[in-house]
């Protein structure tokens, strides 16, 4: 699925440059679980970006199905984060004047009509987008709150909602920014062992941050993250 | 339909500083349209006074060129013709004595010596008038014959002289001329059949003050003349008391008291010019085709209105404008700023977007629709503002008055030189601001402009925006 091979990523801050991740060499396969974890500023985040297509390596390649990231065009990146790569975000970052129905549906929007007319009867192989909408938010176990909005919901509810927001394009990836990390410890568990049903019923190709080792040993493998460097455990 | 619940969501969210900005255009529209419209207001007023004095359809006037003055003016009971005639005219005990160049005749106690001639311009010869009309950018000109009438009686107990205006006018050229701006109120107009008859139209004011009707008959140059309508001039003109054909005015009209009649002369040629750009050209061309003329163009007549409306007219033009344009530039600006922060406040928002595989041009779309809303908003505020500012003008606006100077035609040696005495009279004018659907329109799109204008700073921010850095974790 993944292919990296001696990725760098470099930040510039005026004359002063930043490594952020250095020379890694990653594969991950179609279907797996990794987790990253390591301290901060070691260059999870910056991996899991480039991962995504939201950032592009100052030199190496980073193949998903056989495409290089890097040397994708911006319009083409676009379009492969709306059809394949879910997100997740550890602040949840849910639209806040939007429902959580509508807030699912945003994701639905750059998909166009592929995605359903947004009618009763603009079904189309997916289903209409409020049919997907009701879908994925039901298997988030938040039916009874599609038209609340990001406010009245709990933390662990807005990552559900988060979490149905990446699923309901039905992505081959996801990403998972450290998803716990503004959870208390039930709560967490609770988003954690949802994440595994999903990625289990799906066959989802799962990449998780986190640095708690509790949730990050739930994973198949797990990568470290020191100084731009990785090494597994 | 997700784009319309995302733009109102999103403005209603933001719907304090959606209403500032709003009104911040508003105000800046709103401004403009009142300035506009009191700027028209004064622009109507003075055509008014110009169209008052010369008709609608006119954009030059040829007046003839008053004479030099002679070295020695007139004693009081004399006076001269613009040939050099000396005319006196004495009162004694068995009636009256008047005479040109030294030669006397008697005149009878209770007799009426009418006079019709010019007292503010000398005569042109009407060929003049072909000339100016075979022209190049003449599209139509007209002779015409501005004239006092005088009329003093002989008598051992003499009452004051009495004057009035009398307007010869070409019939067959209707749209030029003072006669062209009035409106009946009585009788009729003239027709081509009166060009050669003692017809008269009278203004409806010196008709009233002096009980002219129309049937009544009145004595112009000692020839009695029919009234057949009564007419008035728009307010703030300067009309003539009486308007007789232009042929009739040149039989009965003399060049002065004893003087010769007026046969195929004017003092005046209204000009019409194919085209307004043409109007400098044309003026410079009649005045090289008739030197012994003077050529006045609105424009030119214009800058010698004073008054109030001039002093308005140059508030509305000067500072009216440069107050509009800095609230308008102040409001674009605090709309670009307010948008701008409201922008980089969702940042993080329009990160997760991107990241979501929204497109750019998507997103800023959806920001210029928000802009748009905004602006159409302020438009519809500053509309109503303009509107109010108008009718606060309307309401509070003290009468202007127009002081126009007009030359006497005489001229006078002095030991510091010859002057050239003018009168001025003064002519009370209304203003009415008035908002054109015009300016609507314009002021529509400048508010909608001011909104996409702070929609466009936005967007640009956007297109910046690096998903990772706006998501804000580079870890």
């Amino acid at each position: 699925m993944y292919q990296l091979t001696d990725v760098s990523k470099e930040f510039r801050r005026g004359a002063l440059t930043i490594p952020a991740v250095s020379h890694l060499n990653l594969t991950v396969s179609e279907g797996e679980w990794l987790a990253v974890r390591g301290r901060t500023g070691h260059g999870k985040s910056t991996l899991l970006n480039l991962l995504g297509g939201l950032d592009r390596p100052t030199s190496g390649q980073v193949l998903l199905d056989g495409r290089d990231l890097a040397r994708l065009g911006d319009t083409a990146l676009t379009r492969l984060r709306a059809a394949t790569i879910g997100f997740v975000f550890q602040t949840f970052n849910l639209i806040p004047t939007l429902s959580a129905a509508e807030n699912v549906e945003a994701a639905l929007v750059p998909l166009g009509s592929r995605a359903g007319s947004g009618g009763e009867a603009g079904a189309g192989a997916g289903g209409s987008r409020r049919q997907r909408v009701a879908t994925a938010l039901d298997s988030v176990g938040l039916s009874d709150r599609m038209r609340h909005l990001p406010s009245q919901l709990s933390g662990g509810q807005q990552q559900r909602v988060a979490i149905a927001r990446a699923l309901v394009k039905d992505p081959k990836v996801l990403l998972a920014d450290e998803p716990t990390g503004n959870l208390d410890t039930d709560t967490r568990d609770e988003i954690i062992a949802l994440l595994e049903k999903l990625w289990r019923e799906r066959g989802l190709t799962l990449i998780l941050v986190s640095h708690d080792t509790t949730v990050t040993r739930r994973a198949q493998r797990v990568a470290v993250m020191d100084r731009g460097h990785a090494h597994f455990e | 339909m997700f784009f319309l619940t995302y733009l109102t969501r999103e403005l209603r969210r933001r719907s304090r500083q959606a209403i500032f900005i709003a009104l911040g255009l508003a105000v800046g529209v709103g401004l403009v349209i009142t300035v506009t419209a009191a700027s028209a207001g004064v622009r109507n007023a003075q055509a008014g006074v110009l169209k008052g004095l010369y008709g609608v359809g006119t954009d030059i006037t040829v007046t003839g060129k008053p004479p030099a003055a002679p070295s020695n003016s007139g004693t009081s009971g004399s006076g001269s013709t613009g040939g050099g005639t000396r005319i006196s005219l004495g009162i004694g005990p068995g009636g009256g004595q008047i005479c040109t160049n030294g030669r006397c005749k008697s005149l009878k106690d209770g007799y009426t010596l009418d006079t019709l001639a010019p007292e503010n311009n000398p005569p042109l010869s009407a060929a003049s008038v072909a000339k100016v009309r075979g022209l190049h950018g003449v599209a139509a000109a007209a002779g015409g014959l501005l004239l006092t009438d005088n009329q003093v009686t002989i008598s051992q107990n003499p009452s004051p002289p009495t004057s009035f205006t009398v307007d010869g006018t070409d019939l067959s050229q209707p749209k030029l001329g003072p006669l062209s701006n009035a409106a009946l109120t009585k009788g009729r107009l003239f027709t081509a059949a009166d060009a050669t008859k003692d017809v008269a139209l009278v203004d409806s004011g010196y008709a009233t003050s002096n009980s002219l009707k129309v049937g009544k008959t009145m004595k112009i140059g000692g020839v009695t003349f029919t009234i057949v309508g009564l007419v008035t001039q728009p307010q703030g003109s300067n009309p003539a008391d009486v308007y007789i054909p232009l042929a009739r005015a040149q039989t009965v009209g003399t060049n002065g008291p004893q003087g010769k009649a007026l046969k195929n002369q004017v003092n005046t040629i209204y000009v019409t010019a194919a085209s307004a750009s043409d109007i400098s050209a044309l003026q410079g061309a009649i005045a090289k085709a008739l030197p012994s003329a003077d050529v006045t163009s609105a424009s030119s007549l214009a800058s010698e209105v004073t008054g109030s409306l001039a002093s308005t007219a140059k508030l509305a033009n000067d500072l009216g404008k440069w107050l509009s344009f800095l609230v308008l530039i102040a409001a674009f600006a605090l709309a670009v700023l307010l948008t701008m922060a409201a922008v980089a406040r969702r940042v993080s928002e329009f990160g997760t977007l991107k990241a979501m595989g929204w497109r750019g041009r998507r997103i800023i779309a959806q920001v210029m629709g928000e802009s748009a809303v905004v602006g159409l908003l302020g438009a519809a505020v500053g509309v109503g503002f303009g509107f109010a500012g108008a009718a606060i003008i309307n309401a509070i606006a003290p009468k202007l008055t127009a002081i126009l100077s007009v030359a006497t035609g005489q001229r006078i040696a002095t030991p510091s030189g010859v002057v050239n005495p003018t009168s001025s009279s003064t002519v009370s004018v209304p203003m009415v601001a008035t908002v054109s659907a015009t300016v609507i329109g314009v002021a529509v799109l400048l508010a909608l402009a001011g909104g996409l204008l702070a929609g466009t700073f936005a967007s640009w921010r956007i297109s910046r925006l690096r998903p990772a850095a706006a998501i804000g974790k580079v870890g």
